[in-house]
């Protein structure tokens, strides 16, 4: 057990329990000891990135330590005096002395020292440890037994026993109650709980809060906020423009993975990779979301192929953050300085990542491509309630529907060219034009189907305000046209009329049907044609689609009712197009840009036609027409149109009930369709795209190209597989990986005790901090990928548990100035942990201690109270603040702008979620003490606080202050604080007695409604005492 | 208070407990860095950031030449294939602006200033000019994160926020590093700022910007809720001060001394940054020299005002940033309005300073995130062009504490497109404004992920001849 008790004295002292001067240090242990100092000391100029070597020489490597320089050695192992390193950093001569004064790294007496009795015991070289799979450690035996509970607890007990530090007794059940409870669910516990709990004396009763706590669905709401962090979730895309986008449904996705404790490798699969599983589920699609959370740069003229990159690299860092913690992204422009990570590996990574069928520019609101209707389980019930309820509508139509044509061609007989039926496609239309009623005007001229209006490029037709679409607007536009020759113009159009001015147009450009979405021209813009030119001075119906997508694919041309080639000539267009101008006919694009020619019965929809709709349209000749078309001579179109004019106008009840019960429920699928939240996902091109080495990380300076692989320092990548995102999801997976479980055990551990084995959870390469307890960081990681039952294999609660049953978890958290001293830091864990709330769970309790609290999974985010013009005064944006229960939410569904995030959370250390965050910081400032005084959130629920109390407790003053202490803290008042609150109370009830407004001011914080009737002076006095215990240290802290 | 340690000592008076304590310093070598590393010249500094990008060849970068060559194509050779923004990257042309604004040469100095700006003319000798400042960013969210934190991506910390953390706090009342915003009148609707310019980073969060509004509460939740008065509070904190303290006895956790004085210091905030902000105590002499602006809260002015009222106090580090400058189209209407915003209070700002005694000590510094393009944007008429951003080149001046005055650094060619003489990157601006206050900055690190950051990136080189 060498490693062991070398380690707990060298940890010991690092952490300044003992004595940095102790003499007799063990044998050195390479990782421990020796590597920290060559990283941090040596590597930036003798290390893995190639291209700042110096002096060929290196030292992350055995062979580049060792090896010999013409007849010398920096190392030679048990040879003290001829290794040169030791040469040169004991030398004071500035030319000779290493590391270099310049380089401002100093090396302290104690390291040389090391490094000397290192290369004397023979400059024994292990590769860095976490790069090493984990085996499974020995559990160590401690003397105190009675101590340990769960073998986590002999780890610890080891070490403090070697440091001779006797842990603290633990801590009173109440307070571990409140501990485990913010621990696992992100909230305090209820009276009834704590109640419950203080009067259970069976043997498991620690084990039942825990698994209760396990099964709340509230866990899976606490283990998403961190998870969050990494995943740079939020609900806005960032950078400048910081436009609203949709990610809440991956976000709840994780919340319901949790609370189903969904296996840690297929929670990483599914999110990775789920789109590249056989047959993905929508789950398994919407999980694909994690990648999708980072920024999206929208601004006006930026290059998107730089932007692509960005994206790129950001799906590596955060990889690498999350689930291995190493600083991957320090390799982009060069080799890593320290860890054995090159550039090309890290484009190698980034090869993984690079096949998204996405823009390097993003739409400025809402999703940008590649992105899916992702409908919560209520409306994929509801759906599938309709689907069900239509299919028997279209059986029960198609059965009738058979019977038409009999019927039809009695009503056909009834019929000729004299009829006067003048029925015409009308379905979703807006307005139309036939140009009848203006027959007296001088442009009105014999047109397709009665009179036409004739343009001459001079003039246009002002048909007011209709037609007013907007980017995500579904709309078809449609007329009859004779260009006059190849002059072409703007059939219609809304926009500012000029030359490529804002709005929309159809337009005939060469010959060639254009359809114009602008916002700017060129860099905000949307611009399809026709692939062939329309043949000039004949009659032809022209319509034109567009299904409200932003996409140029959303677009269709019909041409006399058939669908038409076109060309997407530019697809950038980002914000809505709608104008404010009138619908001109024959005009737009400024004077030069009039129609030449005829145009007649326009018509305009707030629907996509489909290419039946549009072929309909498209026939001229009125029923009676048709009717006089014998069956066999009538086009397919002409058929349809007399069939639907039938079916509208003469059918049988039943037919007509039949088919109307269809339209109707395929409209009303329709609908709801559109009311499905939509998610950004993954997808994977069926080409990948061309990944090279980008020379100092610039998107624009592409080197060697690359394809898809991990870095050699870590497990090979199975070389039979396709090397795709999937290949990765299970390469990280495998329980050989030596820090996927050590990561993910490590940040858990940090969840709970407050920092991780590792400090630096982001950073577990040679400059990150050492274990401070290895063996147990191994035996857990083990545990985590390798349980003795592979039914646990992955299993976080099981995880989880195993920490919070421990004794060291049940620690009080009372601080001597002797373990202050010995363990500042309480890295030894002889205390429980104390630690201030997260910024959540400050606002989250002070919700729950009042009622005020709604707690409902999942959902939008939403909106609650923000100071007036946080957004207005920096991006022009306003902060429409929710009402009612949205303002109770539990934190985590706070909307979060990046750019401007909710700052009563910033002032919190919550993450800002511009880029990956998992390390947990806490401070202590003034902005914190002014929140908590007040912000509304707190005034109202101090308030509401003092509500609840006056309909639970007895009216007795010190009934009814024990009762809010114990609410908010878990615990009874003692005496001195209760004469503390009481007298507080007492004073400013006389105050609020002699300034009642004060009183009904104060009252009238928040917008949740009074509940009892006390007078205004006592339930003031009452806010002002609970907002004084919302305030405490205590209540925001887990003692 | 110039030391490592008196620094600690001076966390751990203003409560800092130890855990904390032990998390805001830094880990690496340099921890016993001895900040500032030198004698600063400079104590505080004031950033008065025009975002949006100022066009200097209509306030600074003189270029006779252009009038003869006006709607003429940018010669290949200028522009060099240089990459574009999206915006004009697909114009067919190219045609060159010349300035429509007269210039001439101001103070012993000779300074060249267009007559946009009469007042900051005035004041020409008491400012350093740098006309061949480089950037790499061609899109405002890059530029101006670059500008303020030296990286073009998100999370790293801003200038003040090395401050913050670097020097700390010469007042006890009142944040270290203040940042206004204003709202330029030249193009009232001019792009988005957001958090991170001042945020902290990786630093821990104490040390990021404290915001001032000028609608609604000077510091965000300053004020007591209504019924709550003075009194009422200082009774509140009385009694949770006795209540903490019973817990510091019992729990023995050095974070609650740090709690129950960070309540001190809001309490003392709710009195002194009113104070500060209420400008009823400056004499109307003030006021006129800050222009008519000033008694106008929000405005450029009123904010320069605030950042003399600021430093005088001793805060560390004052950020003004004043947008509106993002002129494509229409530039001078816009920029009109911009230097009228801008251009009295600045100048007033520095003559206040130097009345004061302050100029000495104070560093004062005045740019964009990048300059504008000497081809049109747009159309070209007689009256009206407008310019895309330009990142090789730009102009911005310094002054005040630590900085030589009167000089004019570097040279751009014929079109104010290329450098001729003397780059000076953003680093090395970065690099000279700590260099003045006292700090080397390769020495000014953080570590983060294993890595020791700094403001300038691996980059940066004090600009030697702009410095005292």
């Amino acid at each position: 057990m060498r490693g062991v008790l070398s380690g707990i004295l060298a940890v010991a002292y690092a952490a300044g329990v003992l004595p940095a001067a102790e003499p007799a240090l063990p044998r050195i242990d390479f990782n421990r000891d020796i590597r920290p100092i060559l990283s941090d000391a040596c590597f930036q100029c003798h290390g893995p990135d190639e291209n700042k070597r110096q002096a060929n020489l290196r030292f992350d490597t055995k062979d580049g330590a060792l090896a010999d320089l013409n007849g010398h050695a920096a190392i030679i192992p048990g040879d003290v005096a001829q290794s040169t390193l030791l040469q040169r950093i004991i030398s004071d001569d500035p030319d000779e002395q290493m590391p270099p004064p310049k380089s401002g790294k100093q090396l302290t007496t104690e390291q040389k020292q090391r490094l000397r009795q290192w290369i004397a015991e023979g400059a024994t070289w292990t590769g860095h440890w976490s790069l090493m799979a984990p085996t499974k450690s020995i559990i160590p035996s401690v003397s105190n037994q009675k101590d340990v509970i769960q073998p986590i607890d002999a780890f610890l007990l080891s070490r403090l026993e070697q440091g001779g530090i006797s842990p603290n007794p633990p801590t009173d059940r109440a307070t571990w109650l409140r501990r485990i409870t913010f621990d696992l669910t992100g909230l305090p516990p209820s009276l009834d709980e704590l109640e419950s709990f203080l009067t259970d004396d069976h043997p498991a009763a620690f084990e039942r809060v825990v698994d209760r706590l396990l099964a709340s669905p509230r866990y899976g709401e606490r283990m998403a906020v961190r998870w969050l962090d990494g995943a740079r979730y939020a609900d806005t895309s960032g950078y400048q423009s910081d436009g609203e986008r949709f990610m809440w449904r991956w976000r709840d996705w994780v919340i319901e993975a949790y609370n189903r404790n969904m296996p840690f490798d297929q929670f990483t699969i599914e999110q990775l990779a789920g789109d590249l599983l056989p047959n993905p589920t929508l789950e398994q699609k919407i999980a694909t979301g994690f990648h999708r959370n980072h920024r999206g740069n929208s601004e006006g003229g930026i290059v998107p192929e730089e932007y692509a990159a960005e994206y790129v690299v950001d799906r590596v860092e955060t990889t690498y953050t999350v689930w291995m913690g190493l600083t991957m992204g320090c390799a982009r422009c060069h080799s890593h300085k320290f860890d054995p990570l090159s550039q090309r590996e890290f484009y190698q990574s980034f090869a993984f990542f690079n096949n998204v069928p996405e823009f390097g520019r993003a739409l400025k609101l809402g999703n940008s491509p590649p992105y899916i209707a992702a409908p919560t389980p209520d409306q994929q019930g509801a759906l599938a309630r309709l689907e069900a309820e239509l299919s028997q509508a279209e059986a029960e139509w198609s059965q009738l529907d058979k019977t038409v044509d009999q019927t039809l061609r009695r009503w056909e007989t009834s019929l000729d060219a004299t009829t006067s039926s003048n029925w015409q496609f009308t379905r979703g239309q807006v307005w139309t034009q036939a140009f009848e009623m203006a027959a007296k005007e001088a442009e009105t001229v014999p047109g397709r189907i009665g009179h036409a209006r004739s343009f001459d490029g001079q003039q246009f037709f002002n048909a007011g305000n209709v037609g007013a679409f907007g980017f995500t607007d579904k709309f078809t536009l449609s007329a009859w046209i004779q260009p006059r020759g190849n002059q072409g113009g703007t059939i219609l159009s809304r926009m500012t009329d000029v030359e490529h001015g804002d709005g929309y147009a159809l337009v005939l450009d060469n010959g060639r049907l254009q359809l114009n979405l602008v916002k700017r021209w060129l860099d905000d813009a949307l611009r399809v044609e026709s692939a062939f030119a329309i043949p000039a001075d004949e009659w032809h119906h022209v319509a034109v689609t567009y299904d409200g997508s932003r996409l140029a694919a959303g677009v269709r041309f019909y041409l006399d009712g058939q669908l038409v080639d076109t060309r997407i000539n530019l697809d950038l267009l980002n914000q809505t197009f709608a104008s404010k101008e009138p619908l001109r006919i024959g005009g737009g694009n400024g004077p030069k840009g009039r129609f030449h020619g005829l145009i007649d019965e326009v018509a305009i929809f707030d629907t996509a036609l489909t290419a039946e709709d549009a072929a309909i349209l498209a026939t001229a000749e009125t029923v009676g027409q048709l009717a006089a078309i014998p069956g066999g001579k009538r086009t397919l179109a002409q058929q349809q149109k007399l069939r639907v004019a039938f079916l509208d106008l003469a059918a049988d009840a039943d037919v007509k009930a039949a088919r109307g019960k269809f339209i109707d429920l395929t409209q009303q699928r329709e609908t709801l369709r559109e009311t499905f939240p939509t998610v950004m996902v993954m997808e994977e091109m069926p080409t990948p795209r061309a990944t090279h080495v980008l020379l100092r990380g610039e998107y624009d300076k592409p080197g060697e190209r690359v394809t898809s692989g991990t870095p050699a320092a870590l497990p090979n990548l199975p070389d039979d597989e396709l090397r795709n995102r999937l290949s990765l999801a299970r390469w990280l997976t495998d329980p050989r990986h030596p820090l996927t479980s050590r990561v993910a055990v490590n940040r858990l551990w940090q969840m709970v005790f407050g920092t991780g084995l590792v400090k630096t959870v982001d950073d577990f390469g040679s400059q990150g901090e050492a274990p401070s307890h290895p063996e147990l960081l191994d035996w857990l990681a083990v545990e985590f990928s390798q349980p003795p039952s592979l039914d646990g294999a992955w299993d976080t609660k099981r995880l989880l548990r195993l920490m919070v049953t421990s004794a060291a978890y049940r620690r009080s958290s009372h601080i001597t100035s002797e373990l202050l001293r010995l363990d500042p830091e309480n890295r030894l864990l002889a205390r429980g942990p104390r630690l201030r709330l997260s910024a959540e769970m400050v606002r989250d309790q002070a919700l729950f201690a009042s009622g005020l609290l709604v707690e409902k999974l999942g959902g939008p985010s939403v909106k609650p109270y923000q100071p007036a013009g946080l957004w207005k005064e920096l991006a022009d944006a306003d902060y429409v603040q929710d009402h009612g229960e949205h303002l109770y939410r539990r934190s985590l569904y706070t909307f979060w702008k990046r750019t401007i995030p909710p700052p009563t959370m910033l002032s919190f250390d919550a993450a800002g979620r511009e880029t990956c965050v998992v390390r947990e910081n806490r401070t202590n400032t003034p902005l914190q003490a002014l929140i908590l005084m007040n912000d509304v959130t707190y005034v109202e629920t101090a308030r509401m606080l003092a509500e609840r109390i006056r309909g639970e407790s007895s009216p007795l003053l010190s009934d009814r202050l024990a009762h809010a202490f114990r609410l908010v803290l878990s615990r009874p008042p003692g005496s001195e604080e209760l004469a503390v609150l009481t007298t507080g109370w007492q004073a400013h009830r006389e105050r609020f007695q002699q300034d009642p407004a004060a009183a009904r001011q104060l009252l009238s914080q928040g917008e949740s409604p009074r509940i009892t009737n006390a007078h205004d002076a006592e339930l003031a006095a009452d806010t002002a005492i609970m907002g004084l215990l919302l305030n405490l240290d205590e209540a925001i802290t887990k003692e | 208070m110039n030391t490592e340690l008196s620094r600690r000592a001076w966390l751990q008076r203003t409560g800092i407990g130890t855990a904390a304590l032990a998390s805001l310093l830094p880990t690496s070598v340099n921890a016993a860095e001895t900040v500032p590393h030198f004698p600063a010249r400079a104590k505080r500094v004031i950033s008065l950031f025009q975002s949006g990008a100022p066009s200097q060849l209509d306030l600074f970068d003189w270029k006779p030449g252009l009038a003869d060559r006006r709607g003429e194509e940018l010669p290949d050779s200028i522009r060099r294939g240089q990459r574009l923004t999206g915006m004009t990257a697909t114009q067919t042309s190219f045609p060159v602006a010349p300035t429509k604004y007269q210039f001439a040469r101001h103070g012993e100095s000779g300074a060249w200033i267009s007559e946009l700006l009469p007042h900051t003319a005035k004041v020409a000798d008491k400012l350093s000019f740098i006309k061949t400042l480089h950037t790499e960013a061609i899109n405002h969210d890059p530029a101006v994160t670059f500008f303020q934190t030296g990286a073009q991506l998100a999370g790293r910390p801003s200038l003040g926020a090395w401050l913050a953390y670097g020097l700390g706090s010469e007042n006890r009342d009142l944040p270290t590093f203040v940042v206004m915003i204003s709202q330029g009148s030249g193009n009232p609707n001019d792009q988005p700022l957001y958090d991170r310019l001042w945020g902290s980073g990786f630093l821990p969060s104490r040390y990021q910007g404290v915001k001032f509004r000028s609608v609604g509460e000077p510091v965000l939740y300053l004020s007591n809720p209504p019924g709550m008065d003075a009194s009422a509070r200082r009774r509140f904190l009385d009694d949770l001060a006795k209540l903490n303290h019973m817990k510091l006895a019992d729990a023995g956790d050095p974070e609650i001394a740090t709690r129950i004085s960070q309540y001190e210091m809001a309490f003392r905030m709710q009195s002194s940054v009113p104070e500060l902000t209420d400008l009823s105590s400056e004499s109307q002499h003030t006021f006129e020299m800050y222009g008519p602006d000033a008694s106008k809260p929000g405005t450029f002015a009123a904010n320069c005002l605030l950042a003399r009222r600021l430093v005088e106090r001793g805060v560390r580090c004052v950020q003004l940033f004043h947008r509106g400058w993002d002129q494509h189209t229409k530039l001078p209407t816009q920029i009109v309005g911009q230097c009228r915003d801008t251009d009295q209070p600045a100048a007033a700002l520095i003559r206040d300073l130097e009345q004061r005694g302050l100029l000495d000590d104070t560093l004062v510094v005045w740019g964009g995130e990048f300059g504008r393009t000497v081809y049109c944007q747009g159309t070209l008429t007689a009256n009206d062009y407008g310019r895309d951003h330009h990142p090789r080149c730009f102009t911005a001046w310094m002054a005040g504490g630590g900085i030589k005055p009167g000089q004019s650094i570097g040279v751009t060619d014929d079109y104010s497109y290329n450098i001729a003489e003397r780059p000076v990157h953003v680093h090395d601006f970065q690099a000279t404004m700590l260099h003045c206050l006292g700090i080397d900055h390769t020495r000014l690190t953080f570590r983060s992920q294993g890595r020791d950051f700094r403001l300038t990136d691996v980059h940066g080189e004090v600009v030697s001849e702009l410095v005292m």
